[in-house]
Parts: structure tokens; C-alpha cells; sequence
């Protein structure tokens, strides 16, 4: 398993631009645990964190993506080693979702702009500030969206079905080109 | 440019920058700012269209986006309103709907029988006798108006954006940006539509002091941070705010639809000038004052040599200064405050010669100019569920109430003098930004992502708005005489008269039997006066006769706009990439691009049931099932029973909705006591987790089971073939020995290197099979090692097409193809897997009926001419009629068996082994099948898959 390396739904190549405002990443390679609790379980004390927000918990990103549901992201070392630990008895589902989606990042001022154009959800700080976790249609598409701006720059995870990685990598790249965006 | 003006001081044109065009065939030059009307006018041409009925030669009455008689063709662009859109060099702009030209017009013979052309003329004339309709059409469609479309034209790109601003300000006149000034200064966030190609409304083409007025306010809201869109329409109001808006001028689209919920809504429409009905209203040379104003101000168009004016207003007045400073000379003006009427124009049918006034005076003149009155455009306040009011001391409709989250101001609310119009429509922004803290207020409560709200939610702010005065007008809508009301529709007052005396005395009837306020001005010129020439006839007044309700959109969108941005979402698997580099055939199956073929779909068959292949079979709908209660879920959702499946081992079962028709099916296996993993029909893979969580959210919130979706989490390939399992013992060590790892078991394990991936021995091709479920990261790289490792087994890849044919030969029936709508579970054959003695589960009642009916039976058929392949959904009818008493829901030439066979829907009385049936070809002709004894054609006991 050692030498093998996830392989990315993106397979198109594309050529970068230096003066983008937005950049779009894609971050599939990092790990992704569901964790699904039912109440009273001791993991919700470790994962606690209330639907709709997020945290940094030492190198992983802890996200209430629904009731009763987390993601936990990062680098596969940091995952694994944050999972380790945590008490999984009780009615507690956990799978591994590393293959299951593939993870974007939209990042740069004006990407609010960008998603105005393929997303109806409200972007603004108020209604989705940084940390913020929903879901929404991205191009006709579910994606799980946690905003986890990078350095006071509006930044965006953008969790998808594996299957429609390519599609929605287009298309976020087409909904940015009117801002000037490139691939990170 | 004869017709072009010396420099006005408030022209929007660029004299140093000429643009060339072509009008009607002719050289022409305008400037940049020009609308293609202004342009055309300023090279001297007044005839723009020719009326949709009677063909009449017809010139600008509005000079604006509402013009009903500028319609023109611009390139392949039909339909161009050209008082509006903006001259382009290089265009050749045409008239429409002309022949043999715009000069001479035969069609304009429909005069000579227009006292026959009475509304419902169609209606009546064509309806008898019914089998002549299509020649009727025929020759109808010759009088279509508009222009002609060229499907070769490239598609243009259309955009889509939503936002979600404070307040939304429909019209950027003073008022309007008044009242995005003053709710961007109380901190809301603002987007402020205009219509036309800039701010101010009215004062764009008033004195230098209105101007200086228009200019300082567009610099405080630009500085103030609005959005400003100009070019754009809200076109809709509907539930809760949505607010449609079209941006028709975009840097990277032709047009741009905006979806904005507004949390406010502020109506600054203005007023929209309303022409006056007499006859000889529609010649050339009639315009509205704001026509004449805009063509001089704006464009530094002369638009006639000698003019009357019949003014009843300030527009009316100022259209004569400006017409004097023009140099057009002003041969009379008629104050219809008093008791001054314009009766008729004369002249030619394209030019006016003379004007006949009230009291037998007549005047010659080519421009008679009108300022009778104004409509009060209420459209968006009608989507909001108000029914404005007529007031008939000021000879227009007012808004009567309106939604919190909607405020009016500027003309649409009342009169009053430029300051006053400013301070109300400050007042109004105030108003709707402190409402809109509020309601936001109350959105991010109610929102669990939203950022945390401080204190309680505000009271919405209450209006102590100063309300604007409403200055006296005389009701100013039809002469002494007939004329055009509709001038789109070439509905003139007297049809309406007839109409109504036919019975059409409902405004709302009349609109619909004679097309009035139906055309492209959608009301806006029209609507008022139509109510009014209907009030006539009725002897009721205006109020009385009510007015139609505006509907969206405000005014017409184009297909494109509606249609957006077009979003068509592709699924793929990992091994795409592969299947594209080593020549697959796509289909599009659902969302999902899959191989059909690699070449030889029947090799592909062969080699399957001689070697090994492998097909790639991710769009398989895959979910983990997590908790002690899942066979409490598997019992109440397929239609067996899941009460003792061994870890380990895996079951097939089918899934009805509760009437009993089957919804799905698929193989479910147990991988630990608690995790289970369930799939589904590719089809169904996202419809089966909904129903599963349904039933546990609503009647089993109780149960401890977790539905988690991992379709595209794992890779799926099917290694089927007499070898396969050759194939697998080099990959895994996995024990694949028939004793450890039988038919229907599931192991996990490591597959060329990959760990936790999952191995189920079941197969839909009837020959030993692995189906295998691997990382989706890692799928490419196991789907390579099986092709290495098998090369000298003969592994090849196989698609849709050839596992298709193999169903078939083994009888498997696929739900939604050789099931439908309608067929219930026991269709299917499958009654030994519907357990009627269990306590409960989805479907049981309709079931324990069903099972007692002489339902369909899906049947095994061989045709017996071995040639034909019946396409997918032939009839089988009675044989010498064309009774349908079935159908053929699979067919495919099976290379295995050398000759055709399928699956079919048969009523009982057919199924028996042995029958035959007629089925209907494309063609007309008519074959025969013959019932087979079991579903399988091939290996029906299932020895190959069980070795």
C-alpha cells in the first residue's frame, strides 16, 4: 500500500496563471473520516462540534457536516493519528471517506463572486463566516462545503462525489474565469 | 446624418467615434450611443416597421425599450428593439417581416379587408372545416410577425448568478437612487436595476440643472458602494423576495440572469408615458413627448420639421422648448388641461400631412407630438399581491398595499417636485435597509451555519414616511375618434367596442379574445387605455372595470436568459481514463459515462464465457449499513427475509414501494455483525438511500442502523469467466478455494496490494465471478494489475452491451427495463422471495392481494426466426388484430446460442412454456416468439457460476 498513490479524479491537465485572484486546489489526497454518532456516544464529547461549524483540532479539521454527522479532514498521518484515540462505542458509524470524495479548495477574494454563479446559497460573512459547514447544489451537484479561510482569505473546502470530481473541477474553474482564476 | 442635431448639451452620443451600419439596404452611420433607432433617424429614415395585421408603415412613438413600432432584425438577432439596443459597427440592421420591402408591402392589402379582420377573425374563419387546418396553417404562418431565425447561429453563452442583497432597488431614477443612497449609508448591502443604458430616468433628458441633479446622486451611490446594474430588468417578484433580474449587457455573456432574494424590495419603476387613441394615431410622425425629448436630448435627433404638440402635462410643455431649441417649428400646441382635443392626423400612409384639432381646425405638420398621461407601470407590485387603485383625478393607478419586504416610491407612489421625489425615496431606503435588518436578523437565527446573532430579533421598522402629494391629470385616453390601442398587436378601439359587445366585457376576456396588452409591450403603453375604451363601452367607469393583473415577466425574456447557464452534470469512475486511452465506446447511462463496447461486443461475450473478463461496474449504488438494527431495516425493505445471514454471506432481495411495484433490487452482504453493505441498482442508487433513511427518520427513529452512501467510495469490477478465479488466486491471498469461499459469500481482504477491499462471489453473467469492491483511489491500479496478471488467461475487458447480452441468456431481469411503472413484485417470478408470513415490511398488504391476481409474467422468448431481434418494447398483440397484450422488454442476438432471444411481459395466459407469440416489428410486420420453459436460456441450473 506504501507505494501507491490515491489517484486523483482529476486527470485533465491545466496550465497555471500567476496573476489569478482565485486559485482552485485540488486537495482529494488528503484523508476524510465520517464519523455518524447517535446520542449519548462517548466520540461525540472528542468530535464536539455542533452541525454547521468546524474547528482545527491539532492538524484535523473537525466539521459538523450534518445532525448526528462529522468529517474529520487532513493529511493521512494526522488522521490516522487523531482516530487513533477516540472512543467508538455505542451506536457509532465510521467510514472512511478518503475515496469517496474528492476535495477542493477555492481560495482568493473574489470567490464569493465565483460561487454566486453556480451555488444559490447566501455567501455573505454573516450568513456563512468562516468555519461555516453546509451543503448545497454546486452546478447542479451536492457537495459538502466548509468555508476555512487561508490567512484571512476567503477560502473554501468543497467535498464532492468522487464520481463527479472532473465535472465539478470544470465547472468551478469556468464559474472563476470571470475573476481570473488558476489551478493551484 | 441629415437629421442630426448641432451638440446638445446633455447628448449621450460620442461624436468621435462613427460607427457604419446598414439600414434597410442603405449606408448609414451613427455614433457611439446611439440606439439603432436614434441612428437610423439621424440618417434621415422614419419608417422602422411595418404593423403586425395590416402592414401599416409605422415610425418610433417611444423612442425607448417600449417602442412597439422598432422591431428590427440586427444580423441573425430577430426581434431587436431598436429604441433601445445600442448601435454596433459593422451591422446591417433589416426591417421584418416585409416583402417585397419596408417601401412596398403587399401584405399592407390586409387594409383593404380589415373591417373583416375582426377580433377572433382566426378563431371563427379557420376553424371549419378541421381537416383543411393544416393548409390554413400553412399560409397563416406566412403572416407570423417578427423576424427570421437562423439555426446555424452559434448558441451565445448565457450566465447565471444568485446573490442574496439587503435591498434590491427596482429603478435608477432620482427616487430609485435616492433610496439605494440612503439604504447603502444605513449600511445595507444594495443592488440598485435600471433599464435603461444609464442612471437618472427622467432627467437624463431634462435641463442642465436635472441632469447635475441625476449626476451628483449617481456619484454619492456609486460611492456608497451600490451595485449598480444598468441595461437590467427586474423582471419578477415571487414568494419570500426571489427577484428575477436580467442583465442584458455583460462583459462575458449576452445576458446574465440574476436570481436575488432581496430581504427588500424597493418599486422605483417611474412612469411609463401613455399614447392617446385617435384616429390616425399609429402614422409616422406621432410621437409621446418623452420620445421627442429623448431623440433630442439624449441623441441629438431632430425629429421633425414642423410639430403640434397636445400637451396635458409638464412633459408635454418641456417637449416644446426642446422642440423650438431643436429647430423644429411648433405649429400649434393644444392644451389638453382645457378643452383642446386632437381629433385625427391626415396625410399619407407614411408620413403625417395636417392635424385635425377640436373645433374643425386643422394644421399641417409632420410631428404631432402627445403628452396625455401616464401608465403606472405596477407589475412588480401585482406579483406582490397588491390590486392597485385608479384614481381618476390623476387619471392613474396607485398601489393599495403591499408586503413588508416591499416598498414604492418615486412616480409609482405619487407626484410631487424633484426634492420631494428624492426625499421620499431616501426615506424609502432608510425604510427598507432597517427592515432588512430584521428580516436578516431573523434569516441568521433561523440559519444553523450562519454566524451567532446578538440581542433579540428588531422590531420591523414602521413607515412614518411623508406620502407624495398626487398632482391632477385629465383623463386623457381616447378622442372623438377610433384609433390603435395595441399597437403591437394592431388592435385598435373600435375592435375592442365590438368585442365587448360580442360579450368580452371582462377585461380579463377581452385582453385574451383580441390580444390587447398581450404583445411585446406587455401592457405597458397599452393596458390603461384598453380599460378605458372597455369602460366606455360598458358606461361604467374605470374603477369599475378594474385592470388586468401583471403577471412575470415584466417585460419579455429571452429563451436564453431564462435557460442560463446550463449545468449537465457527468459521473465517471477511476478507470475512465482507461477506457477512454484503450478506445471504449461511451454511453451515457443516467449521469454516468460508461463503456458500452471495446470493439466486438460479442467477442466480448465469448471470451467472458471462455476465458475471463473483467467489467468495470461502479455506478453499482453501494451503502453501508451501520448498527444492531440493520436486519430490521433489511426485513422492512426488501421483500425476504434477512433474520439469520451469516457474516460473511450475502442475500439477493427486491425492494417494492408500498403498492407493491417493484422499485429495486440487489445483493446485500453481511462483513460484520454490525456493517453491512447494501447494493443497489445503479439507477437506484440514490432513491434507495432517501427511501432507506425515510423509513428510518420517520417510523423507526428508534432503530440504531447508520445509512451511509460509499457508491463511488470503492471501485467495482466484475471478473467473471471460467478462469476468473485463475485470475484472482494471483492477486490475493484471499482463500478463493470453493469450500472457503462459496456462491453468495463475501470475504475482505488485500487485492494486488490494496488493502480493505471487499470480494462477493455473485455475478450477473451466469459464469464464476468475483465482484470486487476496491478503494476508488487505488481502482485503476487493481483494474491494471488484473489485465497483467490475467494476459495469459486471455482477461479482456467486456462492457454494458456484452453483460447485457449475457443477462439475457441467463434470464436476469433489470428493474426499469423489463419492469415498469406498474409491475408488481409477483411479475417477476420472484414469489418464493416474498415472505407474506413476516411481520411487516414495505408492500405487504398490496402484496397479499397481488399475490392472488392474475398478474403479467415476465417469460423467457426465443424468436423463431433466429434473424430477428424485436427492438426493446415491440408489441405482442392478439394475433390478426392489434390487441396489445404485451410487450418484449429485452431482446439481443445472443452469440452463445446463435439466434435471438429475450424477455417478455406476457399476460398468464401466455406464459406458459410453449406459447407463442405475435409481436409487432418496426416495419409493421409481424414475428413470432415462443415461451421458453425457464428464464435462463444458458446453464439454467447455474453450474458454471456455482464451480
Amino acid at each position: 500500500m506504501s507505494d501507491l498513490t490515491i489517484q486523483s479524479p482529476v486527470t485533465r491537465s491545466y496550465s497555471t496563471k500567476t496573476d489569478a485572484a482565485i486559485t482552485l486546489t485540488d486537495e482529494t489526497a488528503q484523508s476524510r473520516l465520517l464519523f455518524r454518532a447517535g446520542t449519548g456516544t462517548p466520540i461525540r464529547a472528542a468530535l464536539a462540534q455542533s452541525f454547521g461549524s468546524s474547528r482545527m483540532s491539532g492538524d484535523v479539521l473537525i466539521a459538523g457536516s450534518r445532525p448526528d454527522e462529522w468529517l474529520v479532514l487532513g493529511e493521512a498521518d494526522a488522521v490516522a493519528a487523531w482516530s487513533a484515540d477516540v472512543p467508538t462505542e455505542g451506536h457509532v458509524s465510521l467510514v472512511d471517506w478518503t475515496h469517496g470524495r474528492a476535495q477542493f479548495r477555492l481560495t482568493g477574494e473574489p470567490v464569493r463572486g465565483a460561487l454566486e454563479k453556480v451555488c444559490g446559497l447566501d455567501w455573505s460573512n454573516a450568513m456563512t463566516p468562516d468555519g461555516a459547514v453546509t451543503s448545497g447544489s454546486i452546478a447542479k451537484v451536492t457537495c459538502d462545503i466548509i468555508r476555512n479561510d487561508v490567512d484571512g482569505v476567503p477560502s473554501y473546502l468543497i467535498l464532492v462525489d468522487r464520481s463527479f470530481g472532473q465535472y465539478l473541477f470544470d465547472a468551478l474553474l469556468d464559474a472563476g474565469d470571470e475573476f481570473g482564476i488558476t489551478v493551484g | 446624418m441629415t437629421e442630426r442635431l448641432q451638440p446638445q448639451s446633455g447628448e449621450v452620443i460620442d461624436r468621435s467615434t462613427p460607427l457604419p451600419f446598414v439600414w434597410n439596404g442603405k449606408e448609414c452611420t451613427g455614433y457611439v450611443g446611439d440606439t439603432i433607432a436614434s441612428a437610423i433617424m439621424a440618417n434621415g429614415h422614419r419608417i422602422f416597421a411595418r404593423s403586425m395585421k395590416y402592414h401599416r408603415p409605422r415610425g418610433l412613438l417611444t423612442a425607448d425599450f417600449w417602442d412597439p413600432n422598432a422591431f428590427v432584425q440586427v444580423d441573425d438577432d430577430p426581434n431587436v428593439r431598436s429604441g433601445h439596443r445600442l448601435l454596433e459597427v459593422g451591422v446591417t440592421v433589416s426591417p421584418q417581416n416585409v416583402w417585397p420591402s419596408l417601401d412596398v408591402d403587399v401584405k399592407a392589402a390586409n387594409q383593404l379587408v380589415g373591417r373583416f379582420l375582426s377580433p377572433g377573425f382566426y378563431y371563427k374563419t379557420f376553424i371549419h372545416p378541421q381537416k383543411l387546418w393544416p393548409a390554413y396553417e400553412k399560409v397563416l404562418s406566412t403572416f407570423a410577425p417578427g423576424g427570421e431565425v437562423d439555426i446555424e447561429t452559434p448558441l451565445a453563452y448565457h450566465d447565471k448568478r444568485y446573490t442574496h442583497p439587503d435591498v434590491v432597488v427596482a429603478g435608477g431614477g432620482p427616487a430609485g437612487m435616492a433610496a439605494a443612497l440612503a439604504a447603502a449609508e444605513a449600511g445595507a448591502s444594495v443592488l440598485l436595476v435600471e433599464h435603461e443604458h444609464g442612471l437618472g430616468g427622467h432627467l437624463r433628458w431634462g435641463s442642465d440643472e436635472e441632469r447635475a441633479v441625476a449626476a451628483d446622486l449617481e456619484a454619492k451611490v456609486r460611492a456608497a458602494g451600490v451595485e449598480v446594474l444598468t441595461d437590467s430588468t427586474v423582471t419578477g417578484r415571487y414568494e419570500d423576495n426571489w427577484v428575477g433580474i436580467v442583465q442584458r449587457s455583460h462583459p462575458i455573456a449576452v445576458e446574465r440572469l440574476i436570481k436575488a432574494r432581496a430581504k427588500t424590495l424597493v418599486v422605483a419603476a417611474g412612469l411609463i408615458e401613455r399614447p392617446y387613441v385617435f384616429a390616425g394615431n399609429d402614422r409616422p410622425g406621432v410621437m409621446l413627448s418623452g420620445a421627442v425629448r429623448r431623440l433630442i436630448n439624449l441623441y441629438a435627433v431632430k425629429p421633425g420639421e414642423r410639430a403640434v404638440v397636445f400637451s396635458a402635462n409638464d412633459s408635454g410643455d418641456a417637449s416644446v422648448a426642446d422642440l423650438e431649441r431643436a429647430g423644429v417649428e411648433i405649429a400649434a400646441v393644444v392644451d389638453g388641461r382645457t378643452t383642446g382635443n386632437v381629433i385625427a392626423t391626415h396625410g399619407s400612409q407614411k408620413a403625417i400631412k395636417s392635424v385635425e384639432l377640436s373645433g374643425g381646425r386643422t394644421v399641417e405638420a409632420d410631428l404631432l407630438v402627445t403628452a396625455v398621461g401616464w401608465t403606472a407601470p405596477t407589475s412588480l407590485l401585482n406579483m406582490a399581491g397588491d390590486r392597485p387603485v385608479y384614481d381618476p383625478a390623476v387619471a392613474r393607478f396607485f398601489p393599495s398595499g403591499t408586503p413588508d419586504n416591499v416598498l414604492v416610491t418615486g412616480g409609482l407612489a405619487g407626484d410631487g417636485t424633484l426634492d420631494q421625489l428624492i426625499e421620499h425615496g431616501s426615506a424609502t431606503g432608510s425604510l427598507a435597509a432597517g427592515r432588512a435588518v430584521a428580516i436578516a436578523h431573523r434569516l441568521q437565527a433561523a440559519t444553523v451555519r450562519a454566524a451567532a446573532v446578538e440581542g433579540a430579533e428588531p422590531d420591523l421598522a414602521a413607515d412614518v414616511r411623508t406620502p407624495l402629494g398626487r398632482d391632477p391629470h385629465p383623463e386623457l385616453f381616447r378622442s372623438t375618434t377610433h384609433g390603435i390601442v395595441d399597437y403591437s398587436e394592431d388592435v385598435g378601439s373600435k375592435d375592442l367596442v365590438s368585442a365587448a359587445k360580442e360579450g368580452y366585457d371582462s377585461v380579463e376576456l377581452l385582453k385574451r379574445y383580441t390580444t390587447a396588452t398581450m404583445g411585446p409591450a406587455q401592457g405597458k403603453l397599452e393596458t390603461v387605455n384598453t380599460v378605458a375604451v372597455l369602460a366606455e363601452a360598458r358606461g361604467e367607469t374605470i374603477a369599475e372595470v378594474g385592470t388586468t393583473i401583471w403577471r412575470p415577466p415584466y417585460a419579455p425574456i429571452t429563451l436564453g436568459a431564462l435557460a442560463g447557464r446550463i449545468f449537465e452534470p457527468e459521473r465517471v469512475s477511476s478507470i475512465h481514463p482507461w477506457h477512454v486511452a484503450n478506445g471504449a465506446k461511451p454511453i451515457l447511462a443516467g449521469q454516468w459515462i460508461r463503456p458500452e463496447h471495446y470493439g466486438d461486443p460479442a467477442g466480448e461475450v465469448t471470451n467472458v464465457r471462455t476465458n475471463v473478463g473483467i467489467i468495470d461496474v461502479t455506478p453499482l449504488g453501494k451503502l453501508v449499513l451501520d448498527g444492531p438494527d440493520v436486519p430490521k431495516l433489511l426485513n422492512l425493505l426488501y421483500t425476504n427475509s434477512w433474520n439469520k445471514l451469516d457474516v460473511g454471506s450475502v442475500r439477493y432481495g427486491l425492494m417494492c414501494a408500498e403498492d407493491g411495484v417493484v422499485m429495486d433490487d440487489g445483493v446485500t452482504g453481511r462483513l460484520s455483525e454490525n456493517r453491512w453493505l447494501m447494493t443497489t441498482t445503479s439507477s437506484g442508487a440514490g432513491s434507495v438511500w432517501e427511501w432507506a433513511e425515510n423509513w428510518l427518520q420517520t417510523a423507526h427513529p428508534d432503530w440504531e442502523v447508520f445509512v451511509t452512501p460509499v457508491t463511488t467510495a470503492y471501485t467495482s469490477i466484475n471478473v467473471a469467466g471460467p478462469k476468473s478465479r485463475e485470475l484472482m488466486s494471483r492477486l490475493t491471498d484471499i482463500d478463493l478455494d470453493p469450500d472457503a469461499f462459496g456462491y453468495m459469500k463475501v470475504r475482505t481482504g488485500e487485492i494486488a496490494g490494496v488493502d480493505d477491499c471487499i470480494m462477493w462471489r455473485i455475478g450477473f453473467t451466469g459464469e464464476l465471478s468475483y465482484e470486487l469492491h476496491v478503494p476508488a483511489g487505488y481502482g485503476l491500479h487493481v483494474w491494471e494489475a488484473l489485465l497483467e496478471a490475467g494476459a495469459d488467461l486471455g482477461v479482456a475487458p467486456f462492457g454494458l452491451e456484452a453483460q447485457r447480452i449475457m443477462r439475457i441468456e441467463k434470464g436476469h431481469f433489470i428493474v426499469g427495463q423489463d419492469t415498469d411503472g406498474l409491475t408488481k413484485a409477483p411479475t417477476t417470478g420472484l414469489q418464493p422471495l416474498i415472505k407474506l408470513d413476516k411481520d411487516d415490511f414495505v408492500g405487504k398488504p398490496e402484496l397479499t392481494w397481488a399475490m392472488e391476481q392474475d398478474l403479467p409474467v415476465l417469460v423467457s422468448v426465443k424468436m423463431t426466426d433466429k434473424t430477428i431481434v424485436p427492438p426493446e418494447a415491440s408489441q405482442i398483440v392478439r394475433p390478426g388484430t392489434n390487441e396489445i397484450l404485451g410487450r418484449i422488454t429485452s431482446s439481443r442476438y445472443s452469440p452463445t446460442l446463435g439466434e435471438s432471444i429475450g424477455l417478455a411481459q406476457v399476460p398468464p395466459e401466455l406464459a406458459s412454456a410453449g406459447s407463442e407469440l405475435t409481436v409487432v416489428l418496426t416495419s409493421g410486420e409481424r414475428t413470432t416468439a415462443v415461451v421458453q420453459e425457464h428464464h435462463a436460456h444458458f446453464d439454467p441450473e447455474g453450474a458454471r457460476l456455482r464451480v
